[in-house]
Formats: C-alpha cells, structure tokens, sequence
C-alpha cells in the first residue's frame, strides 16, 4: 500500500512523486551551486593535505558530535540537545532513503511492507521521534521564552520567518511519522508487536470506528504531507542558517590541522595577496566557516573583549561577514572582477571609483561589516575558536583584517611599537635597560662568547627589558644555575620573536626578524630552547617551522618541572598558602599546557591551589596579547581588572603567573585597584626560587 | 614636477639604553654601541615626512642627501623605503659630526650639483648635536631665505607657505620658492614602510661623493673648538619637605625654589 503507487486524478503518482522531487532538487542545487560559486570567489588556500584522516575524523567528529559536546556544562546542557536531534534526525534520514526513497519512488515497498525490519525500525522511530519533539520543544523554549545572551541577535525579517517554519517543518515531521503509522495500520493492519505508539494509536482509531476508506484517505494525504514537508526543508536549509548542517562537514573535513597557535604566513613576493580589504580577500575555506556557523553565540559570550564592552564580538564578525558575502558576491559574480583589485591612494583611503562595489553603495567589509575598533579590541585568546562546535577559525580571519590595515592601509595604531621594532628589534620602546643589564652579578654565559651550551635561555623582550619583569628572568637563571644546567643566553643578539609584529598584522616585520633569529640559532647549532615567554614559547615551537626554523622548544614551567622531579632542584613545601592560578592563553588554550604549572604549585611547592572561576580550557585571557600590550583601551572595562576581580574571589594570597605579560597586567591591575599588599603577583620561577632549600654547597652555583 | 631635497643626518640612536652610552673623553666622541645600529635623526626624519605629504597630493621627486664618515646602507635606505626617490650619499673621512661649516658646504655643493631645486627641507636639529646651524648653513651659502621650526610646509605653485609654532600661537609665512625649512616633530611622524615601500626602496638610484668629487676644501675648515666631551655624572638627591597642610608644604616649596634660584 504505497500512495506513490496510485494514481490521482488519472495522474501516476510516481509522476507527481517524482515531478516534485525534481523541482525540490533543482531549487536546492541552484542554491547550492550559488554558494559554491561564492566560495570560489575566495582565494585558494591548501588544506588538502592528509585527506585520508581528515575524512575518517570528519565522520567520526560529526558522527559522535564531540566537537559540540565538548561545550556541554551544566550551565548550558543545549549541546545535549542539538546531539538528541542530530542523532534523530539521522535516523529519520535513514528511514527516509528507505521508505520514502526506495520503498516508495523507486517503487519496492513490497520488499518493506509489513516485513519485521519494518516493525522494527518504526519502533525505534517512535521512540526517536519522542526524543526529537522533546528536544524541539527545548528548542522553541530558548528562542523564545528564556533566551540565552547567547542566542540574543537581531534577525532579519527574512530570518524571522524561515527559523519558526523550519521547527514547524521538524516538529511536523515527527507528529507526521505518528500520523502516517497510525492511520496505515489502522486502515490496513495492525502488526502484533509492534511500535509501541504507533499500535496504540491505530488501535485508537480503530475503536473511534472511522471508516476504512477515511483512515485511508488521511493515511495518503498524511504521506504526501510528509513528502512535501521534507521537500521544503530540503529547499530551504540552504537558504536559511539551516545551511550549518550542510557545510559543517566540509569544514571538519577542511579543518585546520596545523599547531592551533600558528597562523599561516604571507608571500612577500607577492605584496597585493597581504591581508583582506575585500569579502573576496579572504581563502575559500574561511569563507566556507561563515556558511558553517550555526547562530549558537558561544563564542559572543566568551569573548574577553565582548564581556569588557569593546566593539568586537567574534559571533558578528562570522554572521556579519556571511550576510556580506550573501549581498556582494553576487554582484561580484555578475561583473566577473578580478581578484583584489581595490585601489589604495597613498593616504590609505580607498578609492571609491575603482572599488568593485561601484554597483551603487554597496556596504564596505572594514568599517561597515566590522569596524577598525574592533578589529584591534581582539587579544587573540582562542576561547572564541576553541568553543565553536563546527571548528570555525576566528582569528585568522581578525588577523588577514589587520594585516591589509598594517601593511597597506598604513593604520596609525601600534605605529610607535612596529616602528621601534623595526629600528631596535624590541617592542618596548622607551626601555632604561640593554639586553644584558638583568644578568649583572650572575655571571651568565652569551652564547657569542662561548656556545658550548646544552640548551639555549631565551630570554625575550619583557623579561630582558622591562623593569618588573627581570625579576622573573633573573629567578630562572637562579634556578638553573643552581640545577647545574649548561646554559647561555643571546644577550644583545636576541631580536624579538615576532609575536607582536605578527599578531598586529606587520607581517613584513615578523618574517625579518623571524629570518634573522632563525639564522642566528642556526649558525650557533642551537637544539634546545627554554623560554618564560609562552608567545616566544609559541612562536619559535610553532610558526618558526614554517619558515625553515625547527627547534626542540620547552616552556620555563616544563624545564623547571623536570628539574624538580629529578631533584636537581629542592625545595621546601611552602605550607598552606592559598594561590591562584593565571593560564595563560598561548601556554595553555593555545598548547594545551594545564597540568604542569599546577603540578609545580600544588604537588611540589605544596600550596593550596585554589582555581579562578574561569580556569584552564575556559581561562579568562589578561588582555595582553594579540599585540593589545601596546594599544590603550577605549571603551568599557579594563579587561585585566576584570581577571583580577576573578583572583580576588578566589581568597587566594598569591596569583601564580607562567606569562611576562600576564605579569604586567596582574601588577598593573593590582596598582589600579589597591591590592598590591592583599594580593601578591608571582612568576612560579619567583615562587620556586623563593622556596628552594640551599645548602651550603649548592649556594657555591650561585656565584 | 617638483624637486625637493631632504638633508638627514645618521646618528647615534637617541634611545639606546645608559647602560650601553659610552663617551670616550680623549677621542671626544660618543661611542658606537655594537648592539644597536644608528638611527636616522627624528626632526630629519620629520622633514622626510613633510615632503612626502607634499608628494602625496602633487607630482614632486624627493632626494635624500645624507653625510658621515661612514654610512650605514640599512639606516639610510630606510629613507627610500618610507618614499623617497633616490639617494645621495655624501662620505669622506672629514665629515665629522661637529664640522657643521664643513657639511653645510659639502651638502650645498651637492644640491648645486643636482642642478634644479624648489624646496630644501632640513630638520631643526642633530639629536646628538644639537647645533641646529647646517639648515640655515645651506641657505646662507646658496644665498636662499631659511626658515626654521616649520609645523607644516606646504608647496603651491613657485611659493612655499610655511607654519610655524609660536610659544603662543602659530605664524603662517609666505615666501617664494626655493628656501630652506627646518622641520620639527609637530609636522608628524615619518609614515612606515609597507610591505611594497621595502621591496621597491632596493631599486631607487643611490648616489656616492666623496670630498674631492663635491670640489670642496675639507682642510681648515672646523670653525668649532670642541674643548671637552663627558658624560656629567648623575647625582641623585631627594629631599621631602614636611608641613601640616598641602598649603604649608607648598608654601616650604616655593620657598625652597627660590632660595636654590630655581625660580
């Protein structure tokens, strides 16, 4: 009993079946090959590498949902949700292709009708559906009862109509599956055991004694109804933001594999691909990340610069962005432009006349989509890309932004700082101090005089050159001269890692002093580096080997650990001092470095480690990085003071940092707020110095 | 289409750390720190840059003419990398730093050499000299107006309109090209290089004279007395003035100043 068998109003309904499948499809594939047009408007970018694993991971990722899951708190339980649905909706999907497809298109529902495979599957979908109906009703609650501030955005008047039609389309597909179940049994038989809804239901039909030929008559328009339901979700999740579930497995599949820290690097020799004026400035793959984001907001509300109130939320960057793409790239594609051909005159001004947008006024991609301000409000933290659930990259796209604002638009911000970079190959313009002056007295090796070292100290730019911070760097040289160690130092050799020119979009820059560090290390055959520094740290472990620079790279907290454990280093437990711990965002979301720094305080030093609300994988950045050390706050809060707020609560007496500019902005904080004497700020090296045990023959390696 | 010449100086780079400035009292020079290349003089580089805004909104070609013993190609090509058209260089061992006579002669036989020009700007002062005297050195010999501490220069036509900062106010001056202006900071930073500034700088025209190619006597030519160089060391001495209100310990303060002179 297939109603596709039948016919009505003397028309086949393989005819009417098929007829409205092709239409459905048609408007999808239109849609879909718009989109695709559009991503072919980007620029090329390789991320075809090790395609094997990137396809067996895209399907175990998405399949098992771990990369939404992973959010999942007791806060916000929605990811259990969205996996409830999923899960459904594929099982629906299934018996879709099955029934729908097979059994009723192609005509072979002789082979399913009334068989136990059947039976079977119907029952799980009974309980499947249950599941999906609970979950939409979640749904519906959160978008428009009790509204998350995540989900709170302005939606389109298009948008306003398409979301509620869709969780009509899904809710009806469930209630649809009861409807078509419980009529066809009623009309035609009901199995023995059977869908434990889906008979009584028939059964109830039965017993309200409707006819046979009614229960038939609801039971194909039903069917129909269900057909024609699934068509119009077909036709309109490319249209809608429902576009996520199609274009989240691409960009699994097209993930970025590379270290999460590393950000890829510009061809100098061709200056014009330098950074993104233009929608079309951007790779295809970034563009790809805007048709995946699926509205959740999570990264809005993660954003340390969004929670300070600056301008820049990374959530509106993606959907800002993707309704840009929508409304220029197809005037793009008409005019057939090619690629970034948008003049700058010498002020920096774009000339409007030879835009490619001069199809009347169309919106500009920096300062209409997202402003100068809150391109530069991003520290570059990674909470906002480390919680999206389909693997969208946020900061890359910030940072080509910058890049065209830097090297061609020739913004003024960090001018001062990329200058004194450039002329002293420092970023602390102003310093009283030369590379060398924190070492006076402790006798330390440079590596120019005599290179017979074990493993290289790199000192970095902070800890050589600003006054709280030698501090840190005179404790780690303590610490290892005590253990022995045979190390040496570049002194006033040693050129900033780059970190800040590449992370304000100097470009240019980072790659000079890039190349000169790299081939001074090389020319002194050095293996191993140990540095406090985690954006050294993360620069030289994970952007120096792009550019042919590979070396063995540990961070000071690792060393340490290692020397402790090895009883190189003593120490006497410190009693039950109350200390928090700073993750810092390049040593711990950046390279997921958690555990040792509190091994170091809790297990070694013996203190009491008490952990900020905001800690580890969710660490709350300081508001250093992303080259903002050097760019003053405008608006809203300072985001150090609100972390510092944070430690207050902890009770805690000290603040354990791993990070120089963690240090600079705790002491910073602290100063503002009065709490210099209730709340003291540490670098474990200080912590661990502080507390070693020195007997009188180690203190002879001191000198 | 315009000519402009901008003069600049290499130095020792103002900034550098104490700990790394040296003056050696018997060679009666400042020490060149190995760690930290020299810079070019920043009113100089001021001057690069109100040139470069006169470029930005005429045709115009800008030469750098730079003078020392010994240059540093780095530091001085920075110069066509922020968008300067060519370079001059002016070496020879008796270009010292204090010879102002000597380089404002050397430099005035260089741009005579050029041949045509419609502007020379100059910035106020050496950031290690500080003598301030090779600007207006330029104008006297080439027998040209010079005016100094420009805030603004701009180039209409054959006539320069020049602001200049006053402790109360600003001046605007006319004069007819072509002069010599010395340049302070309030004309803004030097723009820095993108990426396509450093790749097009390694193509620009570089030009070397020395003394006797210039034609100019370099003997007997030191009208300065260098008498002593030192560094004046540092005493630091804090006293804390003690009263029982802000007025009375401001009242001890003036009083103090007055009796130390200092007011």
């Amino acid at each position: 009993m297939s109603p596709v068998a039948e016919s009505y109003f003397g028309i086949s309904g393989y005819i009417i079946f098929w007829l409205l499948f092709v239409v459905a499809l048609g408007l999808f594939i239109q849609r879909a090959s718009l989109l695709l047009r559009l991503l072919k408007l980007g620029r090329p970018e390789n991320r075809f590498d090790r395609m094997g694993y990137r396809f067996t991971s895209m399907l175990t990722i998405g399949f098992t949902q771990s990369s939404n899951l992973k959010s999942l708190t007791l806060k916000d339980p929605a990811a259990l949700g969205h996996a409830i649905m999923f899960w459904g909706l594929i099982i629906f999907g299934v018996s879709y292709f099955v029934f729908i497809g097979l059994g009723g298109g192609f005509g072979l529902y002789t082979i399913f009708s009334g068989s136990s495979f059947e039976t079977v599957f119907f029952s799980i979908l009974d309980i499947v559906a249950v599941l999906v109906i609970l979950s939409m009703i979640w749904v519906v609650i959160k978008r428009y009862l009790i509204v998350p501030d995540r989900l709170k955005r302005e939606m389109s008047p298009a948008e306003k109509i398409v979301q509620p039609l869709l969780i009509v389309v899904i809710i009806g597909l469930m209630l649809l599956h009861f409807g078509i179940e419980g009529f066809r049994y009623a009309a035609y038989g009901i199995p023995g055991s059977g869908p434990p809804l889906g008979v009584p239901l028939a059964q109830t039909l039965v017993n309200a004694g409707i006819s046979g030929d009614t229960l038939a008559a609801v039971y194909k328009i039903f069917w129909w109804l269900n057909f024609v339901l699934l068509l119009v979700a077909v036709i309109y999740a490319p249209r809608s933001k429902h576009l996520h579930p199609l274009a989240s497995f691409p960009n699994l599949l097209f993930r970025n594999l590379a270290p999460k820290g590393s950000v890829k690097p510009v061809d100098l020799k061709k200056p014009e691909t330098s950074g993104a004026a233009e929608i079309r400035d951007f790779s295809w793959k970034q563009l790809l990340d805007l048709y995946s984001c699926t509205w959740c907001g999570r990264c809005h509300v993660v954003c340390p610069a969004q929670l300070s109130g600056k301008p820049l939320s990374p959530r509106e960057l993606i959907l800002g962005m993707k309704e840009h793409l929508l409304e220029e790239g197809p005037k793009l594609l008409k005019k057939q432009v090619p690629a970034s051909s948008v003049a700058v005159d010498k002020a920096g001004v774009t000339d409007p006349e030879s835009s490619t947008e001069h199809t009347g006024r169309g919106k500009t991609l920096i300062g209409d989509v997202i402003s100068e301000e809150a391109i530069w409000s991003c520290t570059t933290c990674l909470a906002c890309q480390d919680i999206c659930p389909v693997n969208n990259e946020h900061i890359d796209k910030i940072i080509d932004l910058r890049r065209h604002l830097q090297m061609i638009a020739k913004t003024e911000v960090a001018r001062d700082t990329l200058k004194n970079l450039r002329v002293r190959g420092n970023p602390w313009r102003g310093t009283m101090y030369a590379r060398t002056d924190w070492t006076e007295g402790l006798n330390i090796k440079v590596v120019g005089e005599d290179s017979n070292i074990d493993v290289l100290y790199w000192v970095g730019c902070t800890e050589a050159l600003e006054d709280r911070s030698l501090k840190v760097a005179r404790a780690v040289a303590k610490l290892m001269k005590q253990a022995g160690v045979n190390f040496g130092i570049l002194g006033e050799e040693e050129m900033c890692c780059g970190d800040p020119a590449r992370r304000l979009g100097a470009e240019h820059l980072f790659q000079m002093l890039a190349m000169n560090n790299i081939q001074l290390l090389q020319s002194y055959n050095i293996k191993k580096i140990v540095t406090a520094c985690p954006h050294c740290f993360n620069t030289l472990k994970n952007e120096y080997p792009k550019l042919e620079g590979q070396f063995d790279v540990v961070h000071h907290t690792q060393f340490i650990v290692e020397l402790l454990k090895d009883k190189k280093l003593r120490v006497k437990p410190s009693g039950d001092a109350l200390v928090t711990y700073q993750d810092p965002c390049y040593l711990g979301r950046y390279n997921d470095i958690f555990d040792v720094p509190r091994q170091i305080i809790n297990d070694i030093l013996g203190m009491t480690l008490v952990e900020m609300e905001q800690n580890k994988k969710d660490g709350f950045c300081c508001g250093g990085g992303g080259g903002r050390m050097w760019i003053e706050e405008k608006f809203g809060q300072r985001i150090n003071e609100m972390r510092l707020d944070q430690a207050i609560n902890t009770q805690a007496k000290v603040v354990a940092i791993a990070c120089p500019f963690c240090l600079q902005m705790y002491e910073d904080a602290a100063k503002a707020k009065n709490a210099e004497e209730s709340l003291k700020v540490r670098d474990i090296a200080e912590l661990v110095e502080e507390s070693l045990e020195v007997s009188q023959d180690t203190a002879k390696n001191m000198k | 289409m315009k000519n402009i010449i901008v003069c600049m100086k290499q130095v020792l780079d103002p900034e550098i750390p104490l700990s790394l400035f040296h003056i050696d009292t018997e060679a009666k020079q400042a020490i060149p720190p190995k760690a930290m290349p020299p810079v070019l003089s920043p009113f100089d580089e001021n001057a690069l840059e109100a040139a470069l805004k006169i470029k930005d909104v005429q045709e115009a070609t800008v030469t750098v003419i730079s003078l020392g013993k010994k240059l540093n190609r780095v530091v001085v090509s920075s110069a066509l990398a922020a968008g300067a058209d060519q370079l001059v260089l002016l070496q020879d061992e008796s270009f010292g730093d204090f010879n102002t006579y000597l380089t404002a002669n050397a430099i005035a036989a260089a741009i005579k050499k050029l041949g045509q020009y419609d502007l020379i700007l100059c910035g106020l002062q050496a950031s290690d000299t500080n003598t301030g005297q090779v600007g207006i050195g330029i104008a006297s010999i080439l027998g040209i107006p010079c005016i100094t501490a420009a805030s603004k220069v701009e180039l209409v036509d054959d006539k320069i309109k020049i602001e200049k900062a006053l402790a109360d106010g600003h001046e605007v001056i006319e004069a007819p090209s072509p002069v010599v202006v010395t340049a302070t900071y309030e004309v803004g930073a030097l723009r820095e290089p993108g990426v396509e500034d450093f790749m097009s700088a390694s193509k620009k025209p570089i030009t070397i004279w020395n003394a006797g190619e210039l034609g100019i006597e370099t003997g007997n030519t030191n009208r300065f007395d260098l008498v002593k160089m030192y560094q004046p060391a540092h005493e630091g001495k804090c006293e804390i003035l003690e009263g029982a209100s802000s007025e009375e310990k401001a009242e001890k303060l003036a009083l103090k100043l007055k009796e130390i002179k200092v007011i």
